[in-house]
């Protein structure tokens, strides 16, 4: 027990990343068809600037969010120069597009910062352990929890109590009758990029005091990340949360009692979930079959 | 005049590719380059299938073309040593099972959920090559030595003779897939790509057209792969990756989605590309994907779509069209 309970922790945070990116993604494609297999570089970028500003001596919570903005500047300037062309073609070529920046960005993050992990240091504030009733618990895993809490919470108010909200919200189900209404919807793509480009950016900065920054960091997220979207169901943001926390949790506990199954039962989840429910736990009926 | 271009081109094709060992030699090229263009023009056609034909976004064919190289190469191990035949007929094989396995999971998504499950299903086998180390060899490969043509007394395959039985399986499932388009099937999956609901409408059941499309790409794509382990006497679980997937999909679009010889075309300019690149300098990843994007944004048609027919505002609102069918479906099933 007392091995099961941090590793349910482990789990919880892990899973929570997944639901974060999972949800930018998710955001993403609802609205405009795009897959964006480049949704790690981003993440990988973010961890990167934080990197260059908390080597200078910048508090890290003000490294996470000026980089975290910094970035999103990066996901618009892409989305409106390369993806947005994109959106009145079949999704295929937004996917392959995607596929190329990733390839790019990866590559230029090594001759940037190099092929291996570079040092990322979390604030001594974070470092040390936090105990709660019996059980030791990371601080940073703490924090991490705390602040991709709040975020989603923030997200969660943007969506149903604004007027942007809605009309994201609105544009998802049928974005020509937006359209016809009078908004703009090339500014509400360009919104909603921004707010996935945005979580996932705050992830990547997180992430990486955990997992530490190389290169290939975010992309190693991404694929459990699509894996917690066809889990929860397409078109569902709580279908991400469950499902991401279900996979987090599902992973962790798996390394406790067999390490080498860790990556399957990933797999073998989405197949159960599949078989018992084709759409996804809380996947629409129709939406994209 | 068509017919006469054709009948020149092709002749030149098959002058090119009888030739390929005589003339790489003298460009002083390793004739192993010519047996890889040909195996990565196969997997692209099996992308083709479901890609260029049927309209279907398949984005884990690499999963199918690893299963085929480490059916063969495990199967040349463990089981019956030395018979090329053999080898590659598991192959062919086992890439037709690993899509049966998937095609029940895949058949009834369309758009880019399809898209997501062939990536995240390809990565399934991705992982049990990597993990079951001590049958796969894990992330360290799976080294074979290449079998003879008919058991270890038959004919040696080195160098320009293995090369010849690649080109010999290469027609055989080019005149296959030939003749795959031109049939009723193949004209009932073009117009699942054009309008599915219509398909529906005239009472062909598409998902079981889908289901037959995927077999087929996995068949062929498990024969590729199969011919390349043995071509490189290796195999290994990034063959898998979907990074590999992204590649093919990105060589069939090169070269253009929905024509024949498209794929291969695509092959052989992304092949050298990454060839030449990678020798001369050490970013050669960021060129390629420049390559990506710049194919994306200028080509959507490809090469041999972009030779066949400009590409007018007339494209754009076909594909419009495509996209309004598939939302079209979702409100029919909703």
């Amino acid at each position: 027990m007392e091995r099961l309970i941090p590793e349910i922790v482990n789990g919880i945070v892990l899973g929570a990343f997944y639901a974060i990116i999972a949800i930018g993604l998710s955001l993403i494609m609802n609205l405009t068809g795009t897959v964006n297999l480049a949704h790690g570089s981003f993440l990988t970028l973010a961890g990167y600037l934080a990197f260059v500003l908390l080597q200078r001596g910048t508090n890290f919570w003000l490294a996470l969010g000026i980089s975290a903005i910094l970035t999103v500047f990066v996901g618009l300037a892409v989305e409106r120069t390369l993806i947005s062309p994109l959106y009145k073609r079949i999704p295929l070529y937004s996917l392959l597009l995607t596929f190329g920046l990733a390839l790019i960005a990866e590559e230029v993050f090594r001759l940037i910062w190099g092929p291996q992990s570079v040092p990322f240091s979390t604030p001594s504030s974070l470092q040390g352990a936090t105990i709660i009733g019996d059980t030791v618990l990371p601080t940073y895993r703490l924090a991490i929890m705390a602040v991709l809490a709040l975020v989603m919470l923030l997200l969660l108010l943007f969506l149903y109590r604004t007027r942007q909200g809605l009309r994201l919200r609105g544009a998802v189900l049928n974005r020509e009758m937006m359209a016809a209404l009078g908004i703009n919807t090339q500014v509400l793509y360009m919104m909603n990029f921004g707010i996935g480009i945005f979580l996932a950016a705050v992830a990547g900065v997180l992430a990486s005091g955990l997992i530490g920054l190389s290169p290939t960091m975010g992309n190693g997220l991404l694929m459990p990340a699509f894996i917690t979207v066809v889990i929860g169901g397409m078109g569902s943001l709580a279908g991400c949360l469950v499902g991401g926390l279900l996979l987090g949790v599902g992973q962790s506990v798996t390394t406790l009692y067999a390490p080498a199954a860790s990556e399957i039962v990933t797999y073998v989840l989405m197949a159960v979930v599949l078989l018992i429910r084709p759409r996804g736990l809380f996947g629409e009926e129709g939406l994209f079959g | 005049m068509k017919r006469t271009l054709d009948a020149a081109g092709m002749s030149l094709l098959a002058i090119l590719l009888l030739g390929m060992p005589l003339w790489m030699n003298l460009v002083q090229l390793n004739v192993s380059l010519g047996t890889s263009l040909l195996l990565f023009g196969l997997a692209a056609a099996s992308v083709n299938i479901l890609v260029g034909y049927t309209g279907f976004m398949a984005f884990g064919n690499a999963a199918f073309f690893g299963v085929g190289a480490y059916g063969s190469a495990l199967f040349s191990h463990y089981i019956l040593p030395d018979n090329m035949i053999v080898a590659t007929l598991v192959g062919a094989l086992t890439g037709t099972l690993s899509a049966l396995i998937l095609a029940p999971f895949l058949i009834r998504r369309r758009g880019i959920y399809f898209a997501l499950l062939t990536v995240a299903f390809g990565q399934v086998y991705y992982f049990l090559a990597y993990r079951w180390s001590n049958v796969t060899g894990g992330e360290d490969g799976f080294s074979i030595s290449r079998p003879h043509l008919f058991g270890p007394s038959g004919i040696p395959m080195e160098g320009a003779a293995y090369y010849y039985y690649v080109l010999v399986i290469f027609v055989a499932v080019m005149a296959f897939l030939w003749f795959l388009v031109r049939s009723p099937f193949g004209l009932s999956l073009r117009a699942i790509s054009q309008n599915e609901i219509r398909v529906r409408y005239l009472a062909i059941n598409s998902d079981h057209m889908i289901f037959k499309a995927l077999v087929i790409s996995g068949m062929v794509a498990g024969i590729a792969g199969s011919l390349y382990s043995m071509s490189i006497n290796f195999a290994y679980p990034l063959l898998m990756d979907w990074h590999q997937s992204g590649d093919f999909v990105m060589m069939t679009i090169l070269g253009g989605a929905g024509t024949l010889w498209g794929p291969f075309l695509g092959a052989i300019i992304y092949t050298l590309a990454a060839n030449v690149l990678s020798s001369k300098t050490e970013t050669w990843q960021i060129i390629i994907g420049a390559l990506f994007v710049v194919c994306v944004l200028f080509f959507p048609k490809g090469i041999l779509g972009f030779l066949s027919r400009p590409a007018t505002a007339a494209e754009d609102i076909d594909a419009t069209a495509r996209v309004r069918t598939e939302h079209a479906i979702e409100g029919e099933r909703a």
